[in-house]
């Protein structure tokens, strides 16, 4: 047992090593200011990726409401930082929104009340989500036939926070005894659809994961993180900073200089989730909790530190005149 | 000195004091002008020219000005003897033949905002000559007749040159020469007053200038802003005054 | 292009002889002025860096810069001039067309104006009717096309003017700069500008000549912050230099304007080292704000306030023939060809600081670019400048006011004229205001 909790360590020692590693390259690598943070951020999505990827597959070490609670603790100090930097599923989007610029297809904008309607139904939607399945457990218990691994995951008594964590699921699963498809030898699945397929009928279930699927993926790819505007996860995270206490606690968040903002709207246009926030709000903590701290719209601000991203009152990154040649900071 | 359109004002200080005063019409040669107040004044005050350790000059035409040392802006010269004749004056408006400026100044007597009348003379002096003429009133008489009215007659007074047609047709009207008269400074108090409040009024508010004497316009500068400005002795000397407090700060600590 | 035989809605027909006597004559002066300005530009700063001379060869209006955009027309190139900084030049360029910005500088011109319309017009407006009707002035001519944008009334009133004897597209801005709705249609009118000038030149303006024409202005963009950056500290160069600098910018090639301007900010910061100075650090900082000054003969003011005495330096504006002209990059996202058309609609659209918007927080854009230069270039002294006839700029005066009493820092309302006449007046006034900042800083 210890020995194989050594070795666990070890790898994740060196996962970790390599990450850094990753992420110094791209600090020397990439001067062009204008999209540093984006290549730092992909870096380290990907990091993050690898690291959940294994945490979920091989490591047995570590129960699903640990995660959780770590996840929600981290949002304490740093927001939604988890949804911009650390999320799979973002990743994923990510990656389609990468390949629709390759393309140079251009991408589509919700209207304004479409996505505040959202923003604010998505709590609603998260209740149904975390609901659903309980209600459909209640209803009708069945014993579900799947493997002892994704029983725990899923069929535990900690099912509704799976429901939480299912953007972490990863695309390529190693077990294959479960509703994953199968091609060429990869299994391949894909956060919720488990779940649906799960809890309302394997038919069924089947054809609305793949519709689901098909939605996400489609409108992943025209609008960008197209399922951050109204995912579960992103909603109960961001409630954690909601609470007035938790107001001394030092946050990660963009903070604005009103009074070298010229309203020039490109904090609004390059925004992936579409937050109006930072230009509507009048300077100070910009009070949101639509915003991902991908921090685009900083890195994209061509006055120099109007826009910032500090955590607590120390500024991590603000926005510079990009079109200066940097000096190494 | 003060060289202004019309006339050129010295005031020489000597230990913090006035010792005398002089003024020449400027005409088409100000310099000579000045040079002539100049020696008029060094005699009033029994002094040579080589007695003098600085010459300032201000008005609309102080770089004619001779023997100067240095210069000082007409607001700036205005600001400081107004608070030396008036200690509590925070408010300096000067009115002249050409143009009425309003300062704002500190207790040390220097400026802290100044407003102009813009290029308009129907805020200043020529206006009321004008209006003498038109009403074949001579111009120290304007201001004993225009006491004598309880009301004004209702004048345009948008311009100068309309204004004197205007008082003709009143006249035959058969307005009465005191209610024109009183109708001329209310429309020249309108003008200032406005021009003060653009600038903020702070109490005390002193008036100077060559209209200040003139008490026709004073009691109508008094009613449209209502309060009692305070007008200095020799009020037309302001200028030259200031500059010359202006200089003797200039001796002592340099330009 | 003229038609003779349409008939004229506004513009009169004169004799060839008089337009031809009344150029030459007007010419021959501003050519006098000009020097005049340069000469006097050049005493001010005995050590006045060498890539200086470039900018003094491109000042000449009827000189050298006319005669390159001549041969480019041979070349069949074509010329499209414009009024307002709001016309998107970098769809002109992408079009393979020389933008060049045309309002009128010359105060002998707007008395011709004043036969076609009211003396009470703004004096800018009238100057350009003056000009176009006497041919003078090189770059109107030469354009074959004009893009005036409709902010202000004498703006819209000039494009119907001009028609007369020009091909002229008005483009249609939104009063309100802050709203979706605005947002879309000023879009709207950029694209439709864009298949104008498309078909106009008889190019098309494909993404990659677009994302070029983009990245020329950001590399001018670079240069022209970094010379404005240079007049934080103390001074290095005299603010009528800058200014000139700024504004050669409306007519010069843009890939040479940016080398050299990169080429003259290299001797300043050399000048910077050398602790060098243009005059002396105490000398009181001004800003100026308020309508547009174009060169030549407006350079009245920057004149008396650096040849004052006592001496003043101009170390900042807001105006859209000075700091306005290039401060704001196009924020582009994607390099699409969507993504750029609308990076380019927002950027001249809502960065823009003209008071010719109405907003609920009262112009809070050049409020804030008035507040953050005032702190960060360490302004003493404001002068609001003001044509008189410029019922837009007037009437913020009391705002800017407002604002900048609750910082303590004095600001005066100058209001002139297209004369010079009011020179003597001016000159007691801006002398009075700098006494009074001298004072300040004493105290």
């Amino acid at each position: 047992m210890s020995l194989e909790i050594l070795g666990d360590v070890l790898r994740l020692t060196v996962l970790a090593g390599l990450g850094a590693a990753g992420v110094l390259a791209v600090l020397i690598w990439k001067r062009n200011l204008a999209t540093r943070v984006t290549f730092l951020r992909f870096v380290i999505q990907l990091v993050a990726f690898a690291a959940i990827f294994y945490i979920f597959s091989y490591s047995a070490l570590i129960p699903m409401l640990y995660e959780l609670i770590v996840l929600f603790a981290l949002t304490i100090f740093l927001g939604r930082f988890f949804c911009g930097w650390l999320c799979p599923l973002g990743l994923i989007l990510d990656i389609e929104t990468l390949a629709r610029r390759a393309l140079k297809i251009r991408h589509r904008i919700l209207p304004d009340k479409l996505n505040i309607a959202l923003h604010k139904g998505r709590y609603l939607i998260a209740l149904v989500f975390l609901l659903t399945p309980v209600i459909l457990w209640m209803l009708d218990p069945q014993e579900i036939m799947v493997s002892p691994l994704m029983a725990k995951l899923l069929a535990g008594h900690y099912r509704p926070y799976g429901i939480l964590l299912d953007p972490m699921i990863p695309f390529i699963v190693p077990w294959s005894n479960t509703a994953t498809l199968n091609v060429v030898g990869v299994n391949f699945s894909y956060p919720y659809a488990q779940n649906i397929i799960t809890f309302t009928g394997t038919e069924i279930g089947v054809i609305l994961a793949v519709a689901f699927v098909a939605t996400t993926l489609v409108g992943g790819f025209l609008v960008r993180r197209v399922w951050c505007r109204f995912c579960p996860t992103g909603c109960s995270i961001a409630s954690v900073n909601q609470f007035k206490r938790l107001g001394s606690v030092p946050l990660l968040h963009i903070d604005k200089d009103e009074e070298k903002c010229t309203k020039c709207g490109v904090c609004k246009r390059v925004c992936p989730l579409q937050v109006n926030e930072v230009y509507d709000q009048k300077g100070g903590k910009i009070k949101t909790s639509q915003c991902m701290l991908c921090a685009r719209c900083v890195e994209m601000c061509p006055y120099e530190g109007t826009l910032k991203l500090k955590l607590g009152s120390k500024t991590v990154f603000k926005s510079r005149n990009w079109l200066k040649p940097s000096n190494i900071e | 000195m003060d060289l202004g359109t019309q006339r050129v004002q010295v005031v020489v200080l000597k230990d913090g004091a006035v010792v005398a005063r002089a003024f020449a019409y400027s005409g088409f040669d100000p310099t000579k002008a000045a040079e002539q107040a100049v020696d008029e004044a060094l005699r009033n005050g029994h002094l040579k020219l080589s007695d003098v350790n600085h010459f300032a000059a201000t008005g609309s035409a102080m770089d004619m000005a001779p023997y100067a040392n240095s210069k000082v802006s007409m607001m700036g010269a205005d600001a400081k003897a107004g608070v030396f004749l008036v200690p509590k004056a925070r408010t300096i408006i000067d009115v002249g033949a050409e143009e009425a400026r309003a300062v704002k100044c500190d207790e040390k007597g220097i400026m802290v905002d100044f407003v102009v009348n813009e290029r308009c003379a129907a805020g200043a002096g020529a206006f009321i000559e004008a209006m003498a003429r038109a009403l074949e009133v001579k111009l120290e008489e304007m201001g004993p007749l225009a006491l004598k009215a309880e009301r004004a007659s209702p004048i345009n007074a948008s311009c100068v040159i309309f204004g004197e047609s205007d008082v003709v047709s009143l006249i035959h009207r058969q307005e009465s020469k005191p209610e024109i008269a009183r109708a001329v400074f209310d429309a020249m108090a309108d003008r200032v007053s406005a021009m003060v409040h653009r600038l903020g009024i702070n109490p005390e508010v002193v008036l100077a200038g060559g209209v200040a004497k003139d008490p026709g316009f004073v009691a109508s500068l008094n009613r449209k802003l209502g309060l009692n400005v305070i007008i200095p002795d020799n009020p037309e000397y302001i200028g030259a005054l200031g500059a010359a407090l202006i200089a003797a700060t200039r001796v002592k600590g340099g330009a | 292009m003229k038609n003779e035989t349409v008939e004229r809605k506004f513009l009169p027909e004169m004799p060839r002889k008089e337009i031809d006597e009344l150029k030459n004559t007007v010419k021959t002066a501003s050519q006098k002025i000009m020097a005049d300005n340069i000469e006097r530009m050049k005493k001010a700063d005995p050590h006045r860096p060498e890539a200086m001379k470039y900018f003094d060869e491109m000042a000449d209006l009827f000189g050298k810069r006319p005669k390159e955009i001549a041969a480019e027309k041979e070349k069949g190139k074509k010329v499209i001039g414009y009024f307002c900084l709001f016309a998107p030049t970098e769809l002109i360029l992408a079009a393979d067309a020389i933008p060049v910005r045309v309002n009128s500088g010359w105060y002998d011109t707007s008395k011709l104006g004043d036969r076609v319309v009211p003396v009470e017009v703004c004096p800018v407006i009238r100057s350009t009717i003056g000009a176009k009707m006497i041919e003078l002035s090189p770059f109107l001519e030469q354009s074959d096309a004009l893009i005036s944008v409709l902010t202000c009334d004498g703006m819209t009133k000039l494009s119907e003017i001009l028609s007369d004897v020009k091909t002229i597209w008005g483009m249609n801005v939104p009063r309100i700069k802050d709203s979706t709705q605005s947002l879309r249609f000023w879009s709207d009118e950029v694209r439709h500008m864009k298949t104008q000038i498309e078909q106009f030149t008889g190019n098309k303006i494909t993404r990659k000549k677009l994302k070029e024409a983009v990245e020329a202005t950001h590399r001018a963009t670079k240069a022209f912050r970094r010379l404005q950056d240079l007049r934080k500290g103390n001074p290095v160069i005299m603010g009528r230099d800058a200014m000139l600098v700024n504004q050669t910018f409306l007519w010069d090639d843009k890939q040479r304007w940016t080398e050299k301007t990169e080429a003259l900010c290299d001797e300043l910061d050399k000048r910077v080292q050398r602790k060098d100075w243009v005059c002396p650090p105490e000398t009181p900082r001004v800003m100026v704000t308020g309508t547009p000054m174009f060169w030549p003969d407006n350079w009245k003011l920057p004149t008396l306030v650096e040849e004052g005495n006592p001496q003043g330096v101009i170390v900042a504006d807001e105006q859209c023939s000075g700091e306005r002209v290039l401060n704001d990059p196009v924020g582009v996202d994607e390099w699409s060809m969507d993504d750029m058309l609308n990076a380019i609609s927002e950027r001249y659209l809502m960065a823009s600081t003209c008071p010719c918007f109405t907003s609920k927080d009262g112009n809070e854009d050049r409020i804030n670019w008035l507040l953050n230069k005032v702190k960060e270039w360490k302004i003493q002294g404001v002068i609001y400048y003001v044509v008189r006839g410029c019922m837009l700029y007037a009437m913020e005066y009391t705002r800017v006011k407002k604002t900048l009493d609750k910082i303590n820092v004095p600001v005066y309302y100058l209001d002139t004229e297209y004369t010079r006449e009011d020179v003597g007046q001016m000159k007691t006034r801006v002398e009075a205001f700098l006494e009074m900042l001298n004072a300040r800083i004493d105290m």
